[in-house]
């Protein structure tokens, strides 16, 4: 609603990309497809963009953690998962190219933590693996499987042995493996 | 927040169930519940004493909720503390200025900078924390600080903003807006003074080639497939390099000044475009055209008249610049991938690595994401079964089999690498340009025919053996996949030497007979090109009959509809060793990689669309950097060192040719070099230490030898610092786990203390 297209002021857009990984032409993007999806949003103009439309982006539309995403980069107060345009530069910015392994991983870790208590306990892992292997019966684990597993994963990166995994014990696996910076990206 | 959370998920009667099933699947025979019913510290301390060394899992639903709350107040467990360890790891902690302002004013006016906490207290002590330590900084360095930090956006601005208000000597107070709009306008001046270049110079992207193009790649196949486009994209940044800095050096000025024709005309052949004869030979395609010394006679109409030109000289030093330039960038990618892909000393079992990390964000199309959950359900289910089943014990017998059929498996290969080996000895051709006996055509077909039996063999033998390997059982998919890659390296490297010595062998043999009016060296990069040619026509050709046509025949045979497997490996040999003809002929042509350029974008689009149209993304994972370094290291150590040696060789070794190219009347091309340096001295005396510094630096071998001594004793004390920090790391992690025990102990005093006062 309300055709809006402002641009976006020079020495704001210089300080978003001083203090995002993000480059001039990917700001301007971002900038063009969030203004774009606050057209299409029904009801009075806000300068938040709700969950439902940031899922529509075609980055966004089919991965399985596309709600953690959202609730984690969201600053709303009403904890509705939606963005305003700096939490979505938040969001292309912890994904981007340039994002450091510690951005990343910290990241990784809040959206893998599906009940916000810092840290990943056997629930949050169960709920991990899921996402991950599908919601058709075909591919999910069996009970059996997914205790075992989760049990393995416990033992290797629980270091201090407290039965759950936190941000240090997380970054500490991640290290371990140097695929992650690559495909823990996003770009539009 | 977190704890209230917490209470309200309730813990069910199945879930403790499913806990307690979890510890007696991994120690069967040791006591399951940690049970908490005593309040007695005796007791609980006997308890302990029974316990093992590396006790139960502690289990969150059997603690009382004030333990809880107690426990999710821990600083571990805090975002906050997370990300003031972030920011005390990215900086050194530089002079501090005591920060006197801040009152819990500001905290009240300011909470919601920093989210997530209860504590006021806590709040104002961390923002203090924060502010001195940015405030010790330069701006640069403040920025870089801040965008490494796991904050929002608006809270680092109003961060920045404090600290440069700060910075600028202003109180914060009803000003702060005015000093910082006065501060960022001048900002923003002094940038427009300097047009542009700001502080993210390092991190700035370019636009990238067909960034579009990979992007949907990366989004139907995932990175790997990914990463060979990214590497034939890489190839192609250095042919271009390479291209440039001969073009513009060394072939322009030749254009320019063109030598006096020859004696003979130029012949005419048949398929010259293929063969490299005829209207090429004499061109600035071939060593052969290049003026031997600076010539005299320039045009006047030309403005640029390179009189004083030394085209030998630039030969030398264009080629010896691009391949040094080369290096350099190998050898920093090389470094730059060691780092990334090296493996701490735990390396068990990855199943936490594979749930954390496997997930591919790049990927987007919904077939394609459920093709990648359906291949990491496969995975994990693998990995699984191989973890609960014993390995089995091979008895004699088998071992027996195993051996006899990967010595079957490698004699077969060997013997086909040997028939391949004496297929190109015998089909070298000899050329004599002179005869004229034979058809133009024909002896065209003649030239051609080693090119194409060289590149059939490269682009098939690679699949035949890929097929034998799979009649061998490996262990693991990685090993399959290092062996097929040396067998790859052996063959194209048994060839390249038999190609190497027949060159030798030419050119030996032309000094014994008398001096024909040939030019080896033209001929050699005739060679060459045919060589780069064919194995383009075959590539396209493999394509368009292996991947087109035989994909559509799959596709529309198979019940499943299957599409065909994007081998990596295989393909990325390919281009590796297209690669090396070209930098082994940069000598003799220094055309060439033009020629290569124009492959390369060709290769591209066909690989590009065939992929589109014929392929499936993978089934296995691939472990994308780990083999990208894996590439990296092979087209820098027998690819690109093989050339250097060889380029190294001929310029330093072969006498060149007498009658035609650049050097024609000296004994070996370096020599040039050399007798420039040493008369530089002489007749210019600015450069007098530049020949001095070549005469007793580079030409001595003492102070060589005392440099790679030098160089020697430093990886030395680098090992044994590597060796000690080792050591501490394996102290380090006795201490965590003594750590987690206390940590255990705490918590379960904690329980029995808060179920003490709850009973009272």
């Amino acid at each position: 609603m309300g055709g809006t297209s402002t641009k976006l002021p020079k020495d704001l857009l210089s300080e978003y990309q001083e203090l995002t990984f993000l480059t001039k032409q990917e700001i301007l993007l971002a900038h063009k497809i969030f203004s774009e999806l606050q057209d299409r949003e029904n009801g009075p103009y806000s300068t938040r963009v709700s969950m439902e439309k940031i899922l529509t982006l075609p980055e966004l539309k089919s991965n399985p953690f596309q709600k953690r995403i959202c609730h984690v980069f969201s600053t709303s107060d009403m904890k509705d998962g939606s963005l305003s345009f700096e939490d979505f530069l938040d969001l292309l910015s912890a994904f981007s190219d340039s994002a450091t392994l510690e951005i990343k991983s910290h990241y990784a870790f809040r959206i893998f933590d599906f009940d916000d208590d810092g840290t990943l306990d056997a629930r949050d892992l169960e709920k991990l693996v899921n996402s991950l292997t599908g919601e058709t019966d075909d591919t999910r684990l069996t009970a059996e499987e997914m205790r075992q597993l989760i049990s393995n994963i416990l033992e290797e990166s629980d270091i201090d042995k407290d039965g759950t995994v936190n941000l240090s014990e997380f970054q500490h696996v991640i290290s371990r493996s140097p695929d992650f910076v690559s495909s823990f990206k996003i770009v539009l | 927040m977190a704890a209230s959370q917490i209470m309200e998920m309730t813990s069910s009667e199945d879930e403790d169930q499913d806990l307690i099933e979890l510890e007696a699947i991994r120690r069967p025979y040791r006591a399951v519940k940690f049970d908490l019913t005593h309040a007695n510290q005796e007791d609980l301390e006997a308890q302990r004493y029974h316990e093992p060394k590396h006790t139960n899992a502690l289990y969150r639903n059997s603690w009382s909720s004030s333990t809880q709350r107690v426990l999710s107040s821990m600083p571990s467990r805090s975002i906050r503390f997370n990300q003031s360890t972030a920011l005390s790891r990215s900086t050194k902690m530089r002079r501090r200025r005591p920060l006197s302002i801040v009152s819990t004013a500001h905290c009240a006016t300011d909470q919601d900078v920093f989210r997530g906490q209860e504590d006021c207290d806590d709040d104002v002590t961390q923002n203090e924390d924060l502010l001195n330590k940015l405030q010790g900084l330069s701006a640069g360095e403040c920025v870089r600080v801040l965008r490494e930090m796991s904050l929002t956006v608006s809270e680092k601005r109003q961060i920045r903003a404090w600290v440069v208000c700060w910075d600028a000597g202003q109180p914060l107070s009803a000003n702060r807006a005015l000093c910082c709009h006065q501060f960022k306008s001048f900002i923003s001046f002094l940038k427009v003074l300097c047009g542009g270049c700001y502080s993210r110079v390092s991190q700035q992207k370019s636009i990238k080639l067909w960034q579009g193009v990979l992007k949907n790649i990366s989004a139907h196949f995932g990175t790997g497939i990914l990463s060979y486009f990214i590497f034939l994209r890489r190839l192609l940044h250095y042919n271009i390099l390479l291209f440039l800095i001969t073009g513009l050096f060394l072939v322009l000025p030749q254009i320019s000044n063109p030598p006096s024709s020859k004696n003979k005309p130029a012949a005419t052949a048949d398929l010259w475009m293929f063969t490299g004869m005829g209207i090429l030979t004499d061109s600035v395609m071939f060593y052969g055209h290049y003026a031997n010394s600076t010539n005299g006679n320039c045009k006047a109409e030309m403005k640029l008249c390179p009189e004083n030109y030394n085209i030998p000289l630039a030969y030398i030093f264009t080629i010896g610049a691009g391949m040094f330039i080369t290096c350099v960038m190998l050898v920093y990618r090389i470094s730059k991938s060691f780092g990334r892909s090296f493996r701490t000393f735990k390396t068990t079992s990855n199943l936490a690595l594979k749930v954390f990390c496997s997930w591919d964000f790049k990927v987007s199309k919904k077939r394609s994401v459920k093709l990648q959950s359906g291949n990491i359900c496969i995975q994990l289910k693998e990995m699984l079964s191989e973890l609960s089943c014993k390995k089995q014990k091979r008895n004699l017998y088998s071992t027996f089999g195993w051996l006899s059929l990967h010595f079957l498996v490698w004699s077969i290969c060997l013997l086909c690498i040997a028939a391949c080996m004496l297929a190109v000895y015998y089909l070298h051709p000899y050329i004599d340009q002179g005869s004229s006996k034979v058809n133009s055509f024909q002896k065209a077909v003649g030239l051609l025919k080693l090119p194409l039996v060289m590149s059939c063999v490269s682009h098939l033998l690679p699949g035949f053996f890929d097929m034998l390997s799979r009649v061998e059982h490996y262990d693991s998919p990685r090993t399959q996949v290092y062996v097929s890659i040396a067998r790859n390296l052996l063959l194209k490297g048994c060839i390249f030497s038999v190609l190497c010595y027949q060159w030798l062998k030419k050119i030996s043999g032309r000094k014994n007979e008398q001096n024909k009016q040939q030019c080896w060296e033209t001929l050699v990069g005739q060679e060459l090109y045919r060589l780069v040619l064919m194995d383009l026509l075959i590539a396209m050709s493999y394509i368009i009959l292996a991947e087109f046509l035989w994909g559509l025949c799959i596709r529309n045979i198979t019940l499943r509809k299957r599409k065909l497997e994007f081998d990596i490996a295989r393909d990325v040999l390919e281009l590796i060793y297209s690669q090396t003809l070209v930098w082994f002929g940069v000598l003799f042509s220094p055309l060439l990689p033009a020629v290569q350029i124009g492959k390369l974008f060709l290769l591209f689009y066909l690989k590009k669309t065939s992929l589109m149209m014929n392929f499936q993304p993978p089934r296995k994972h691939w472990k994308a950097t780990q083999m990208n370094a894996l590439f990296t290291k092979l087209l820098f150590f027998p690819s690109f060192a093989g050339a250097l040696a060889f380029v190294i060789y001929t310029m330093w070794r072969v006498r060149p040719s007498s009658d035609c190219g650049p050097f024609s009347n000296l004994r070996s091309m370096l020599l040039l070099g050399k007798r420039w340096i040493r008369g530089l001295g002489r007749s210019n005396p600015s450069f007098v230490w530049l020949s001095w510094a070549y005469n007793n630096l580079v030409d001595n071998p003492l102070f060589l030898f005392t440099l790679v001594g030098l160089f020697l004793a430093i990886i030395y004390i680098h090992m044994q610092v590597l060796d000690g920090q080792k050591m501490i790391i394996s102290r380090l992690q006795k201490q965590i786990d003594n750590e987690g025990e206390d940590k255990k102990f705490l918590i379960a005093k904690v329980q029995a203390l808060n179920e003490a006062s709850a009973q009272q």
